[in-house]
């Protein structure tokens, strides 16, 4: 048996050829692809210093790009829990953001609570509902789409109630302090948003739950005979996605002030769109967490960028929608090329 | 089509193919391959896997452009390359592939007209049913099957299922014309179906159309076919070479390009402790069902479809819910009857499942060879905080020297690698956890002869550490070779325990022992 081996290792070695460099993709294709956004964006910036040179160059626009996304980032990390287990349509993020957003001033400033508290409650709130998402999408077996769909309509409704479809304001101001104490000229909350991308970067990459959320997503049965509890994690993606809705949901009202119930709407398209930017930048074909770090201050600054040029508030609605189909296509060719 | 084709498919080649490349970026996948088909001709393509036969396969029916300087003609009429798939049909060119490609939840007749559908009338859209019905009868007539073309695809059985599957290649021929391509078509078939599928396959042929077989199944190849072309590394070894000329030997040495590599038996590894005990085992149209296997010992259980051998064998897997059992290995008991989030009990108690599908159950095809390699234990060899890429380097690297995986790359996405190396990580990541017990079902399903060869080697070995090894399997070769028992089941009991010398012979007896079982003569099962 020893001889046969050996035979079998020598044609082995000697007849794959050109196989390996066919299989194998060559870096050259793959750095362009997986950077092509970073350029875009440096290009971007590069264009919008020349023609906008008296507007664009600015501290204050570095500042209004970097400072205000927080919700986004953190709806963002949100809908990527549920999507690396293999859920793409988890509709109701922003209105569970909406939701957490809306009973931390109703309960301050409408009944008087303090602020403390009523963060609790909202974030205990946004929890909950998440659990209840994931009780109806996984253990129940109804689908994603129109248990999210409908959850989102419903939130939506109960916080227009809740708030009597009025801004609400009126937060004792040292509760600002959580989201827009000042370091190095940007907000705290802005690097919350970093720690949270670069934490959720981490558990993907490095922990075994991560690995284990990873496979999860790429094949469930795969998952369950490897010893993987896949219902278990898949159940925990929606509260852990919950959980992050209703954080971002203080601090974004904290950094705010109140929260106007009728804005949560405005937040899908762009979470959506920054979410599968991801799938563009770094990881090819894949979502990250880093990448849609990227692809949310990408889009903000071409935004800005545009809305200085004294273009009208639609330009962030074409912006994100081209953007999206535009990066999403681009990555899919790429990816379909190289492998 | 016209009165010349029907001329010319007298006289001419049914299908020429000459000096078709095919290059992706820097590799040349298919190297001036030339071959050609005569009419009414049974004709095998053979070769490991990744030696292009996929790839000529995928240039045949247009989905890959060839390169500049390639000819393909059929019945002395060129086609316009890339081949456009209304070229192909109207050529008469068809494809069945590996798993039939039809749709289970809809009836034979739609599943035969599917691309095809025909409206009732000029203004009207809707389908005519009734025409539709009729054309497919006069198909089935044609091929001398008998199938019911209002019955849904997935209530069919095995050869009921192929002859679907042919009837739809085969109606657009015209009367004396036409290729079929079969695409390891009987991949997924019992021998018992295989039989019958060949009868057909024969109607076809005598019906004067041509077929281009493509199959693992040496032994098949050589009884059924007229004649061979063999492929290596992207060139053709040699082409139409009579299969009366030649046998299984003679075309692994021309497909390996080296000496046969035999598989002789071995000595068993048994020794006389205990590996496992199933107790009471109920699981589909078994009950009561008890096996006791030792260290080292190889255990196969075999039958036709619907016997109960897969079932039990998924059952103590950890993979299939059975209505009652216990199973002890190592001493830790557990029972195989509660539906379960996933089969981490089973892991802990050091039981491997190595499942059929190997896509599907096995491997997660877009991540990479380390990862799904090491998935088992990332939990129990990380930390919480982190898995630790040192393990998991040591463990890859092992289990890609140990089986030989191709290219021996860890960070290769495992979907675009070849089957027989899918298979050997596949079976490495079980391997590499050191199982008590491992229970492989059809261990080397559609992989080339040199990957078989490493992975009974890589079965063998962990048997010689005393691991208790247990394969369902309907391929007689492997289990004689393998095992020192084979359990012969049908309809849920145990019906035949093969000890000994095993052959092919026994083991093949014992599975179709029933008297009208038998398929057509060339079905002369193993010499």
């Amino acid at each position: 048996m020893d001889t046969v081996r050996h035979e079998a290792h020598d044609v082995a070695v000697a007849t794959p050829g050109g196989k390996n460099t066919r299989r194998r993709p060559a870096p050259l294709t793959q750095v362009p692809s997986r950077y092509a956004v970073l350029v875009v964006w440096a290009a971007m910036v590069a264009v919008y210093c020349l023609t906008e040179s008296s507007l664009f160059p600015h501290t204050g626009t570095f500042q209004t790009i970097f400072g205000s996304q927080q919700p986004l980032v953190f709806m963002t990390m949100a809908l990527m829990c549920t999507i690396v287990v293999g859920e793409f349509v988890d509709l109701s993020v922003p209105a569970v953001f909406g939701f957490g957003a809306t009973i931390l001033p109703v309960l301050v400033v409408n009944h008087g609570w303090n602020v403390w508290p009523a963060a609790i409650v909202a974030f205990a709130a946004c929890i909950a509902v998440g659990a209840l998402n994931g009780f109806l999408v996984v253990k129940l077996g109804v689908n994603t789409i129109v248990v999210t769909l409908g959850m989102s309509t419903l939130l939506e409704g109960i916080s227009l109630w809740m708030s009597d479809l009025n801004t609400i304001s009126g937060l004792p101001s040292g509760f600002q302090k959580l989201a827009l104490f000042d370091i190095g000229g940007l907000p705290i909350s802005f690097y919350y948003g970093v720690i949270l991308v670069l934490g959720f970067g981490y558990l993907l990459a490095f922990t075994p739950l991560g690995r284990h959320m990873r496979f999860v997503g790429a094949s469930r049965e795969v998952s369950r005979l490897s010893g993987v509890r896949v219902d278990r994690i898949r159940f925990g993606s929606f509260v852990f996605a919950g959980l992050l809705s209703g954080l971002g949901s203080i601090i974004a009202v904290a950094a705010i002030g109140g929260y106007n119930a009728t804005t949560s709407d405005s937040y899908l398209l762009p979470v959506f769109a920054a979410v599968f930017l991801s799938t563009a930048i770094f990881e090819p074909g894949r979502f990250n967490p880093l990448g849609t770090l990227v692809g949310i201050y990408f889009l903000e600054t071409g935004i800005l960028g545009l809305q200085l040029l004294g273009l009208q508030s639609w330009v962030s609605q074409v912006f994100y929608g081209g953007i999206l189909v535009i990066a999403v296509t681009i990555s899919t060719l790429l990816h379909r090329r190289t492998s | 089509m016209s009165v010349s084709h029907a001329e010319a498919a007298q006289t001419e080649r049914r299908l020429e193919v000459a000096h078709v490349s095919k290059t992706f970026g820097p590799a040349r996948v298919l190297r001036d391959i030339g071959l050609h088909i005569e009419p009414g001709e049974l004709h095998g393509l053979v070769g490991q896997n990744g030696c292009g036969k996929s790839t000529l396969v995928k240039i045949l029916t247009g989905i890959y452009t060839p390169d500049p300087g390639g000819a393909i003609a059929v019945d002395g009429r060129p086609l316009s390359l890339p081949v456009r798939p209304l070229d192909a049909r109207a050529a008469g060119l068809s494809v069945v592939h590996q798993n039939l490609g039809l749709v289970d939840d809809r009836t034979v007749w739609e599943n035969v007209r599917l691309g095809r559908f025909r409206a009732a009338g000029r203004f009207s859209r809707r389908i005519d049913g009734r025409a539709e019905r009729e054309a497919v009868e006069a198909v089935f007539d044609r091929l001398g099957a008998r199938v019911d073309v209002n019955e849904r695809v997935g209530e069919l059985s095995a050869e009921d299922r192929a002859a679907v599957a042919i009837a739809r290649a085969m109606q657009d021929h015209q009367p004396g014309g036409g290729l079929i391509i079969f695409d390891e078509s009987t991949r997924a078939m019992g021998k018992e179906a295989r039989g019958r599928f060949f009868g057909l396959v024969r109607s076809v042929i005598d019906g004067g159309a041509s077929v281009l077989m493509i199959s693992h199944q040496l032994e098949e190849v050589v009884e059924v076919t007229d004649r061979v072309t063999v492929l290596r590394d992207g060139q053709v070894v040699e082409t139409g070479i009579p299969t009366k000329e030649i046998d299984e030997a003679g075309l692994t040495r021309l497909m390996l390009g080296r000496h046969l590599v035999t598989h002789d038996r071995v000595d068993s590894h048994a020794r006389d402790e205990p590996a496992a005990q199933v107790r009471n085992l109920a699981v589909r149209s078994v009950r009561g069902l008890d096996i006791d296997m030792k260290k080292g010992e190889i255990v196969g259980l075999t039958g036709l479809v619907g016997s109960g051998a897969v079932a039990v064998a998924e059952a103590i897997g950890g993979a299939r819910q059975a209505r009652a059992g216990e199973l002890t290995v190592n001493g830790r008991k557990l029972s195989l009857k509660p539906r379960r989030d996933s089969t981490s009990e089973f892991i802990a108690a050091g039981i491997a499942f190595v499942a059929e599908r190997r896509l599907e159950q096995g491997l997660a095809a877009e991540l990479s060879v380390s990862q799904n390699l090491t998935l088992p234990r990332v939990r129990a060899r990380g930390s919480r905080m982190r898995i630790g890429g040192g393990w998991q380097a040591e463990e890859t690297a092992a289990m890609i020297k140990k089986l030989d995986i191709k290219p021996p790359d860890p960070d290769k996405a495992v979907g675009t690698m070849s089957g027989g190396n899918q298979q050997k990580v596949l079976l490495g990541k079980w391997l590499a956890g050191k199982p008590d017990l491992l229970v492989l079902h059809e261990p080397t399903q559609a992989v080339d002869v040199g990957a078989r060869h490493d992975i009974i080697e890589a079965i063998r070995e962990a048997a010689r550490d005393g691991c208790g090894v247990l394969i369902s399997s309907v391929d007689a070769a492997d289990l004689a070779v393998l095992c020192d028992r084979v359990l012969v089941f049908r309809d849920g009991a145990v019906v035949a325990e093969l000890t000994g010398e095993l052959t092919q012979d026994d083991i093949i007896h014992a599975t179709f022992a029933s008297p009208d079982s038998r398929g057509p003569d060339f079905e002369r099962t193993v010499r």
